[in-house]
C-alpha cells in the first residue's frame, strides 16, 4: 500500500477561507501596523499637549542662541492673520544690530539667514561660508562695479591678492612710510650695548610685544618710562583709514604689536646723554622740551660752579687755516649757558637724534663756539634771549623739526590679525626678512604664501573662510538695540 | 515580485529620475551659498516629490486591499512601489542636503532608511527564496493551512500503523477528513518505487493505475510489530506533533533515512510498504517545517517595513505641515 498524490487531494485538503482565518503572522501585521502609527502620533501629541516646538526644528541653534533653544517664539513670530511663523530679520535686529557692508556700494539685499544659517548645531554663526562671502566679491563687477577691490575673490586660496601693503603701487615697490631709520640685520645680531657696554644678542621680543604684554622689556628704561612726554602715542602711529571695517568685538590688546617705545625698547642702550658734566640723557621729547632741559640743567650747574665761567682754549680744539680766539676769557652766566646749550644742541641734533629720527638740521655752529667767536652765534644769541624769558617764542623758530614717526600699527587695516592666537610661533618663521633688512623702507610684514602655509582648505590645515580675518558688517555704524530677555524668566519658561 | 529583464523600463525611468536629481541637487549645491537646504526651492521640490514617492509606495497596501478597483495593474503598482520607494530616499536626503536635523526630521530620516533598507532586503529575499522554495520543497502547501496538513499527517500515520500492528489506541478523527491527510489516498496504490507524484503526468500515470485492485493487508503480530510501535510512539509520533521542537533524528533527512533503513532490518518484508508511507509522512513534514522556516524569512520583513512605512508617512505629514509655518 504505498501513498499516492493527486491535484484533487491536495485540494481537498485545503480551507477554500483559509485566508479569511487570522493567523498569527496576519494579527502580528495588523497590530504593528496600527502600533507604530499610534506610537509616533501620541509622541507628536505629547510635544503639542506640552507646547514643545523644538520637536520641529530643523536642528540644534548655535552656541550664541542655545539658550533660546526653547524659545521658538523669540525669532519665529506669527504674523497677525497668518500661518507663517518664519524667521525674520527683525527678530534678529531686536537683539543685535547688523550694520549694512559698505552699504552705497551693495546692490543686493541679504536676509541675516542668507550668510547666518540657523538649526545647524552647536556651530559658530559667526563663521560663515565662503560662498557668502563669494556672492559679491566673487564677482565684484556686478554688484560694485567701480570697486577699487579686487574683483575676483573666491576664497583665501581662490582670487586672493597679496595684502594691499605688500602690493607694488605703479610698479614701485611697496616700502614702509615710517620714518624711524632702524636696521634691523644689525640689530638681530651681537651687538654692543651702548658705546662701552657689553655685547649683547638681542630678538625679537627685546623690543617688540604686544600692547597687553608688561612693557618692562630688557632694556627698557625706568626713568623714562616713568617720565611724562609731550607727544601722544597716537602722535607716532598712522591712523587706521577710516573706510576699514572693524570687527565688532573689543580688542584684548594682544592682538596687535604696539610701537616699540624709546623708553621701553631703545633707552637701554641708546643713550642720550649731552654733556661730560652730566650723566643723564635728555628727556626723549620734543626739541623744544629738549631745549628747555638743558638750559634748565647748565643753568643750575653754572649757578653751582662758578668756576667755570673762566675758560682756557683748549688746545686741542686748534683747528688748522683758522684764525685762533683769545687763549683766555670770562663769560657771564648767561652767555656760557647760551654756548653749553648751543653745543649739546648740535650733538643731539646731528648726531644723537638724528641716528634713528629724520630731522631737519640746522647749521653746526659748534665750530665757532669751540673758537670762542660764539659772541656771533646765532645760537648763542638765541639762547641769550631765551634766558631772558623768550625761549618758546625765539627758539622754536630755529629748533629743528623732527619727521613723525609714522610707525604703521596695523599692516593689514581691512582684516584683523591676532599675533596671540600664533604665540606658539616664532617671529622669525614668519617675519623672515627681519633677519636681513637694513633699510627702513622694508616691509617686514609676511606675504599672503607665508599665511596659506596654514590657512588653508583641507585636513592638517586650520580655518581659511573669509570670516577669519574680514568682517562683514560695518560695525562702527552699529547701534544699540533695547534688551528684549529677561534672565529669570528665559530660563524658566518657554517651550 | 522578481527584479528581472521586465523591469527594465521601471529601472531605467528611475535612473533618469535619480541622475536628473543628482544634477539639480550638485547645481543647488554650487550656487547656493549656504549649500542645499530644505527650505529653499530646490530643496522643497525634492521634498514634495520624495514624499509623493513615499505616498505612492504606501498606497500599495489600499490597493492591494481593494483588488477590483480599475486603476492599473497590481504588477505595474508593484514596480512602482519598489522603484520610486527606493528613489524617495535620495530625494529626501537632497531634500535636507544629508543634514538629519532636529528630532523630528532625525526621526523621520532613520524611519526612511529602516524602511527602504527593510524593502530592499525584502525584495533581495523575494528574488532568491522563492526559487529555493520550489527546488527544496515539492509538497510545498499554503502557508496557513500548514499547521492542519500537519495533523492530517499525524492522523494518517496514526491509521497506517494502525493498519498493521492493530490498535494500538490512538484517537481517531470522525470528521471525515482523514483520507486527505496529506493529499494521498492508500485506495489506488501505485508502484511501490513510485516518487511523489506532482505532474500531470504523474498525476496521470496513477490515475491509470487505479485500476490495479489494493493489496492485502497483513496484521503482525505483537511481537513483530513491535519496534515498529515503540518507533512511532516514542519518536515519530512525537515529531509529527511537535516537529518544531528541535534535536529530533527526523527533523534530519540522511538520519531519519538510517532510522527507516534499520527498521526495515526489524521489521517483516510485509511492513516494509507501511515503512515506506511512514517514511513518506515524515518526509512530507519535514519539508512542511522547512517551508515554515523559509515563509518567515520570506515574510517576516514585513513585519518592520509596514509599520514603519505607516508611520513614517504619518509623521511626514506633521513634518511638511509645521515646515511650511517655520
Amino acid at each position: 500500500m504505498a501513498r499516492t498524490r493527486t491535484t484533487k487531494t491536495v485540494a481537498q485538503r485545503i480551507d477554500l477561507n483559509y485566508f479569511k482565518r487570522p493567523t498569527p503572522f496576519k494579527r502580528a501585521k495588523l497590530w504593528l501596523a496600527i502600533l507604530a502609527p499610534a506610537i509616533a502620533l501620541v509622541w507628536i501629541g505629547w510635544h503639542v499637549l506640552g507646547r514643545d516646538n523644538r520637536v520641529y526644528s530643523s536642528g540644534r541653534l548655535s552656541e550664541a542662541h542655545a539658550v533660546l533653544e526653547k524659545e521658538c517664539a523669540a525669532c519665529h513670530v506669527q504674523q497677525a492673520g497668518g500661518y507663517s511663523a518664519s524667521a525674520a530679520d527683525s527678530a534678529c535686529l531686536a537683539c543685535h544690530d547688523g550694520p549694512v557692508h559698505h552699504a552705497t556700494n551693495v546692490n543686493v539685499t541679504l536676509a541675516c539667514a542668507d550668510c547666518h544659517v540657523e538649526h545647524r548645531g552647536r556651530v559658530n554663526l559667526v563663521a560663515t561660508k565662503n560662498e557668502s562671502c563669494g556672492q559679491c566679491h566673487g564677482d565684484l563687477s556686478t554688484a560694485d562695479r567701480d570697486s577699487r577691490y579686487f574683483k575676483h575673490i573666491r576664497t583665501f586660496a581662490d582670487g586672493h591678492p597679496e595684502f594691499a601693503a605688500l602690493r607694488p603701487i605703479a610698479g614701485v615697490p611697496a616700502s614702509d612710510t615710517g620714518t624711524i631709520k632702524l636696521n634691523h640685520a644689525m640689530h638681530m645680531r651681537l651687538i654692543r650695548r651702548g658705546p662701552s657696554g657689553p655685547m649683547v644678542q638681542l630678538d625679537c621680543v627685546t623690543c617688540h610685544a604686544t600692547g597687553a604684554t608688561n612693557p618692562n622689556l630688557t632694556y627698557s628704561d625706568a626713568k623714562y618710562r616713568a617720565a611724562n612726554v609731550s607727544y601722544k602715542d597716537s602722535d607716532v602711529v598712522l591712523q587706521i583709514p577710516q573706510e576699514s571695517l572693524q570687527g565688532p568685538r573689543p580688542i584684548t590688546g594682544r592682538e596687535l604689536m604696539t610701537p616699540p617705545k624709546f623708553a621701553n625698547a631703545c633707552a637701554g642702550c641708546h643713550l642720550l646723554t649731552f654733556d661730560k658734566r652730566s650723566d643723564a640723557g635728555v628727556p626723549h621729547d620734543k626739541p623744544q622740551v629738549i631745549h628747555a632741559y638743558l638750559v634748565k640743567k647748565f643753568s643750575e650747574y653754572v649757578a653751582s660752579h662758578g668756576a667755570e665761567l673762566h675758560e682756557v682754549q683748549d688746545p686741542q680744539r686748534h683747528l688748522t687755516g683758522r684764525a685762533n680766539g683769545p687763549v683766555r676769557r670770562a663769560l657771564s652766566p648767561a652767555q656760557w649757558v647760551a654756548e653749553r646749550v648751543a653745543v649739546s644742541e648740535e650733538l643731539l641734533w646731528h648726531k644723537t637724534c638724528s641716528q634713528c629720527h629724520a630731522i631737519s638740521m640746522t647749521p653746526l655752529q659748534d665750530v665757532r663756539i669751540a673758537r670762542w667767536d660764539a659772541g656771533n652765534a646765532h645760537g648763542a644769541t638765541r639762547i641769550t634771549s631765551s634766558l631772558t624769558g623768550n625761549v618758546h617764542e625765539s627758539g622754536a623758530a630755529t629748533l629743528p623739526e623732527v619727521a613723525a614717526a609714522n610707525i604703521t600699527l596695523q599692516w593689514l587695516p581691512q582684516s584683523r590679525f591676532d599675533h596671540d592666537a600664533h604665540r606658539g610661533f616664532s617671529c622669525i618663521g614668519c617675519h623672515q626678512n627681519a633677519l636681513t633688512s637694513t633699510e627702513t623702507l622694508d616691509i617686514l610684514i609676511p606675504g599672503i604664501a607665508t599665511c596659506q602655509k596654514c590657512h588653508a582648505p583641507g585636513p592638517e590645515h586650520t580655518e581659511s573662510r573669509c570670516f577669519e580675518c574680514h568682517t562683514y558688517h560695518d560695525w562702527a555704524k552699529r547701534k544699540e538695540v533695547k534688551p528684549t530677555f529677561t534672565l529669570p524668566a528665559l530660563r524658566s519658561t518657554g517651550k | 515580485m522578481l527584479i528581472d529583464r521586465t523591469q527594465r523600463g521601471w529601472g531605467l525611468g528611475s535612473l533618469g529620475i535619480f541622475a536628473a536629481a543628482l544634477v539639480m541637487y550638485f547645481l543647488e549645491a554650487w550656487i547656493a551659498p549656504q549649500g542645499p537646504r530644505g527650505g529653499s526651492a530646490m530643496g522643497l521640490i525634492f521634498g514634495v516629490v520624495g514624499f509623493a514617492f513615499m505616498i505612492f509606495a504606501a498606497a500599495l497596501g489600499a490597493r492591494k486591499r481593494v483588488p477590483t478597483w480599475r486603476i492599473g495593474r497590481a504588477k505595474a503598482w508593484m514596480r512602482g512601489h519598489l522603484w520610486l520607494g527606493l528613489l524617495s530616499l535620495p530625494l529626501v536626503l537632497f531634500h535636507g542636503g544629508f543634514h538629519f536635523g532636529g528630532t523630528l526630521t532625525r526621526v523621520l530620516m532613520w524611519l526612511l532608511i529602516a524602511t527602504v533598507a527593510s524593502g530592499v532586503y525584502g525584495a533581495a529575499l523575494q528574488n532568491s527564496i522563492p526559487k529555493k522554495m520550489t527546488a527544496d520543497i515539492p509538497l510545498e502547501t499554503i502557508y496557513d493551512e500548514i499547521s492542519h496538513v500537519r495533523k492530517l499527517l499525524r492522523e494518517e500515520a496514526d491509521r497506517t500503523v494502525e493498519s498493521i500492528c492493530g490498535d494500538v489506541g490512538f484517537a481517531k478523527d470522525v470528521s471525515g477528513e482523514s483520507q486527505r491527510a496529506g493529499g494521498f489516498t492508500a485506495l489506488r496504490p501505485i508502484a511501490a518505487s513510485a516518487a511523489p507524484l506532482r505532474t500531470s503526468a504523474a498525476v496521470s500515470a496513477g490515475a491509470s493505475a487505479a485500476v490495479a485492485p489494493a493489496a492485502e493487508i497483513i496484521l503482525l503480530s505483537e511481537a513483530e510489530s513491535a519496534p515498529l510501535r515503540k518507533f512511532y510512539i516514542e519518536e515519530m509520533r512525537p515529531y509529527l506533533e511537535q516537529s518544531k521542537s528541535r534535536g529530533r533524528r527526523l527533523a534530519d533527512e540522511a538520519r531519519a533515512s538510517s532510522v527507516f533503513v534499520s527498521l526495515r532490518t526489524l521489521l517483516p518484508a510485509a511492513a516494509h510498504n507501511t515503512l515506506a508511507d511512514l517514511e513518506d509522512i515524515c518526509d512530507e513534514a519535514r519539508q512542511l517545517l522547512r517551508q515554515e522556516r523559509l515563509h518567515r524569512w520570506l515574510h517576516g520583513w514585513l513585519l518592520l517595513h509596514i509599520p514603519l512605512s505607516l508611520a513614517l508617512i504619518l509623521l511626514g505629514a506633521v513634518h511638511a505641515v509645521m515646515a511650511l509655518r517655520y
